[in-house]
């Protein structure tokens, strides 16, 4: 045990992203509680109504806010419930919302991991532009609603390259909302090379683009999910599809669920079809590729050819008439590569380069790993990209790293515990945690 | 009571018996008699022999697998202890699980890497009397000091972090000759152990001209344009080129030296080669033009030999005229009937010529161009591969020629390129020794960018070593070839 720098003070480690939140034990390989950030509520007008519904986890969540219902976890905004609107707390990957994280944080540790906060020291991750005030919130929460023993705030690109084994990385992080670029040399950001771009969320719109609009193979995609469907039936492969909607449903599904609903559609249809092509675009190429079937939950379903592809360039580049209509358009993986390498010591790039980590749900994108790879090779003389096979450690690598770290036992001596905390008050965040 | 015999099996499946018992069943019965148990002496061991059953069954132990030893002595008890870290400041207790039986009271394990790293202050007094500097104020030196102490030296993130209100922008290079200036300052004026003073000094020794330099060249290689980068390897194969020269042109002016004077030009009589006095003459001789004088002359003796030797009968001829049959001897000389020099019978379709390693591309090419397939002789008769060996010959021949046309020509080009050099500008320093200059700073601590620098000019800098060493070995012959003589000398010895 001690042979291995690790000891075990049964920490937890929270990771909270803009897809789904992770809480788990430190030194565990996987989070346990896995859910949505995304949570359903209801107006308080509504209350008494829903108070009668099979909603299994708002009688646990706590008081709810008064003025609505909350509905967190897999049973959250994944059911249909009549006039549930859906939110986030998050946005470009910071919290916004901080009213809400109490009510996620205590779901996650008292319905899913069934432990008690107060006993356990926890970490907690937040991306390297994270706002002082923001942390600061964040150890508020810990210290004054969970009552937690100690408390640590560490940043998700160390946490990452610490997942890869790696003191010093250049940690490529392609998440939900946002693809961020840190340059992390022992341990630390260099702040000045942090860059992040929304452009996951580009690519998301381009998908949705292309499926709601005609193109020459099919016509525009009703994206409907299960929940509002009554029946269908099987049809031709291209043609119209044969489906009744579920209209007492429909009529009281509120706008922001529907787009949930129609989100979660598009992002499915991007796992299991869109990709990357390996060597640039090339239409030749493209086409060369095999074609992919899917079925919408409409029960339409077509081969999709070059057009997956398109939606994985744009991680690479973005067409001449896309920057011509848009000026400010997120950029592209090898802009903010370049872009964090400059703002480096020339002394570094070369270590950086050579040390590339690869993480984020994001960069699970079917062939992105070998198209970076390309991009990388052809500009740089020597790089060696870090992509774990493995999925699972991709879209949690920073709180596999956060695993790791907290299970240290080197470690132990940086949090930030109860006593610091009411002697020092927010100050000890920023003096702590580097 | 036991498993199934291998018997039991044979008659389920109805096979015969064999008449020898199993093999695996006499080996396996065998083997434990065959080594010799432990206790008995050898040779009391031979006298008793394998056919002691007896004693060997009282003396070997039966042999079972041995049990694990799984930490012996029951479990052991684990607690859920909770535990001081002295590293901290705070009174904050962890808990983690540790045996029942350590000491309870023993320091946490961890705190002894709580390690710092020394570091150097001043104070109000020594600042103002060694420390004042134009360029830095006293707040800022200390935002420094504070910034460096903060992140244990770590330059990067020290230089990545530094912020100081008011300062000027200052460069990782500014802040390091401060910090370490700083720091010989105090070293040299503080009375302490005398004796280290000269390491430690070193130890802090930062040249910032050096350093920026170093920089500047490290940014300079990365920003090579795609057209520098050829140029460079255009020069580098130049160079490379230029050395061959030289040293064909020292070989052929040794050999001279040698057909003109004999023994008395001091040379050896061997040809001296870069891998040893009996190195490959075929591979000396390999793009010399003087060598390439006859690519016209067949070089196997395939066909010298089908020239009839033995006088034949007008009938035989006759015969062999009309059934086209063309009688050879094997090619061993008269009066030689040794084993070695018999030749065996082959198909002839087995002595196809094949062009040489190194021209084979370009052969095939033009072969190419002519339409025809060297690989392959659909029907290698006696005349097919005659015209085949010849054609074969005079591609090579002229691949090897067009070599040669290409090289003067570059010698040419190069020779009016230097021409030109040196009427329009005055004798100036080579990029490349403005590269070696970059190379020089390196100091000890900064061999990862030592690596950095030295991915492509590292070689070219090689290069010119070599080239200047070709030179003057070149140019002071005698030098080289007393060496060699001594060499060759010391090889003869041996052999006597």
């Amino acid at each position: 045990m001690v042979q291995y720098g690790g000891d075990e003070v049964s920490a937890l480690v929270l990771d909270i992203g803009t897809s789904t939140l992770r809480a788990g034990y430190a030194g565990d390989d996987t989070p346990k509680a896995i859910i949505p950030t995304s949570y359903g509520f209801l107006p308080v007008a509504r209350d008494g109504d829903v108070a009668m519904t099979e909603a299994d986890t708002e009688a646990d969540t706590a008081p709810p806010r008064d003025e609505s219902k909350l509905f967190i976890g897999q049973h959250g905004p994944s059911v249909w419930r009549e006039n549930m609107q859906i939110g986030n707390p998050m946005s470009e990957g910071l919290i916004t919302d901080f009213k809400m994280i109490p009510y996620m944080v205590r779901h996650a540790l008292k319905n899913v991991l069934n432990c008690k906060a107060e006993e356990h020291p926890i970490l907690v991750t937040e991306p390297a532009w994270n706002t002082p005030a923001n942390r600061e919130r964040m150890a508020e929460i810990m210290f004054e609603e969970f009552q937690v023993p100690a408390f640590y705030i560490a940043n998700t690109g160390v946490l990452n390259a610490f997942a890869a084994g790696k003191g010093s990385a250049l940690v490529i992080d392609i998440g939900h909302s946002t693809a961020s670029v840190t340059p992390v040399v022992d341990g630390f950001v260099l702040r000045k090379g942090l860059v992040h771009s929304a452009l996951p969320q580009l690519v998301y719109a381009h998908a949705k683009h292309t499926l709601i609009t005609a193109s020459h193979n099919h016509p525009p995609i009703q994206l409907f999910s299960h929940q509002l469907i009554a029946n269908k039936t099987p049809v031709e492969s291209g043609a119209g599809p044969r489906f009744t909607l579920r209209e007492d449903r429909f009529a009281k599904t509120t706008p922001s669920l529907a787009s949930h609903y129609e989100n979660r559609e598009v992002e499915e249809w991007i796992q299991s079809v869109a990709g990357v092509l390996d060597q640039g675009w090339n239409d030749q190429a493209a086409s060369q590729r095999p074609v992919r079937h899917y079925e919408f939950p409409t029960g339409f379903n077509t081969y999709f050819g070059p057009e997956r592809f398109q939606v994985g360039e744009l991680f690479f580049a973005h067409s001449r008439e896309l920057v011509a209509s848009n000026p400010h358009l997120p950029r592209t993986i090898p802009a903010l590569i370049s872009q964090a390498l400059m703002a480096c010591d020339p002394d570094m790039r070369q270590v950086l380069m050579g040390n590339v980590v690869l993480a984020g749900g994001g960069s699970l994108f079917a062939g992105l790993g070998e198209r970076l790879n390309n991009e990388l090779v052809r500009n740089f003389p020597h790089v060696k990209i870090h992509a774990p096979g493995n999925p699972a450690e991709r879209r949690y690598g920073s709180w596999l790293g956060g695993s790791i770290l907290a299970s240290l036992g080197t470690f132990h001596q940086l949090w930030i515990s109860r006593e610091e905390w009411q002697e020092h008050g927010k100050p000890i965040v920023a003096q702590r945690c580097k | 009571m036991s498993g199934a015999s291998a018997a039991d099996v044979r008659s389920i499946l109805s096979l015969p018996s064999p008449s020898t018992p199993a093999p695996s069943q006499s080996k396996k019965a065998a083997t434990p008699l065959a080594r010799k148990p432990s206790g008995i002496s050898r040779e009391l061991y031979s006298l008793i022999g394998p056919s002691a059953p007896t004693l060997v069954a009282q003396v070997a132990k039966p042999r079972l697998k041995q049990k694990p030893n799984l930490g012996g002595g029951g479990s052991s008890k684990w607690v859920w202890r909770s535990f001081k870290n002295s590293a901290r400041t705070d009174g904050l207790e962890l808990g983690h699980w540790v045996k029942a039986n350590t000491d309870p009271d023993a320091e946490y394990p961890f705190a002894r890497y709580n390690a710092k790293s020394p570091d150097y202050s001043y104070s109000e007094d020594e600042y103002t009397k060694f420390l004042e500097d134009p360029e830095w104020t006293k707040e800022e030196t200390d935002y420094l000091f504070n910034l460096i102490r903060e992140y244990d030296s770590r330059f990067y993130i020290v230089n990545d972090r530094y912020d100081f209100p008011g300062g000027p922008p200052r460069s990782m290079e500014d802040l390091k000759d401060r910090y370490y200036s700083v720091c010989r300052k105090l070293i040299r004026n503080r009375t302490g152990d005398e004796a280290s003073k000269p390491q430690l000094l070193s130890n802090f020794h930062f040249d910032k001209e050096r350093e920026v330099m170093r920089k500047k060249y490290l940014l300079s290689l990365e920003n090579r344009t795609p057209k520098e980068l050829a140029e460079e390897e255009a020069l580098y194969i130049e160079l490379k080129r230029i050395e061959q020269n030289e040293k064909h042109f020292k070989q052929d002016r040794d050999r001279l030296l040698r057909t003109l004077l004999g023994a008395e030009s001091g040379l050896p009589d061997l040809p001296i080669d870069e891998d040893g006095p009996l190195g490959d003459p075929k591979k000396r001789r390999r793009g010399i033009p003087s060598e390439l004088d006859s690519p016209a002359t067949p070089s196997s003796s395939l066909f010298a030999s089908a020239i009839p030797r033995r006088a034949q009968s007008a009938k035989s001829a006759a015969e062999d005229a009309l059934h086209c049959i063309q009688r050879t001897d094997g090619i061993m000389p008269a009066g030689t009937t040794t084993k070695t020099a018999h030749q065996a019978a082959y198909l002839r379709s087995f002595r196809v010529p094949y062009p040489k390693a190194a021209v084979a591309a370009r052969v095939t090419q033009i072969s190419g161009e002519l339409g025809i397939s060297l690989s392959r002789l659909v029907m290698p008769t006696r005349d097919t591969l005659m015209a085949h060996e010849s054609l074969l010959e005079t591609i090579t021949s002229l691949v090897e020629l067009k070599k040669v046309a290409d090289r003067v020509d570059q010698e040419i080009r190069t020779a009016k390129m230097r021409l030109g050099m040196r009427e329009s500008e005055p004798p100036a320093e080579g990029p490349m020794d403005v590269d070696e200059d970059g190379q020089a700073p390196d100091t000890p601590g900064e061999g990862r960018a030592h690596s950095v620098v030295s991915t492509r000019s590292g070689r070219s800098r090689k290069q010119t070593g070599t080239t200047n060493d070709r030179r003057s070995m070149s140019v002071s012959s005698v030098d080289t070839s007393a060496t060699s003589t001594t060499r060759a000398g010391t090889k003869r010895q041996k052999l006597g």
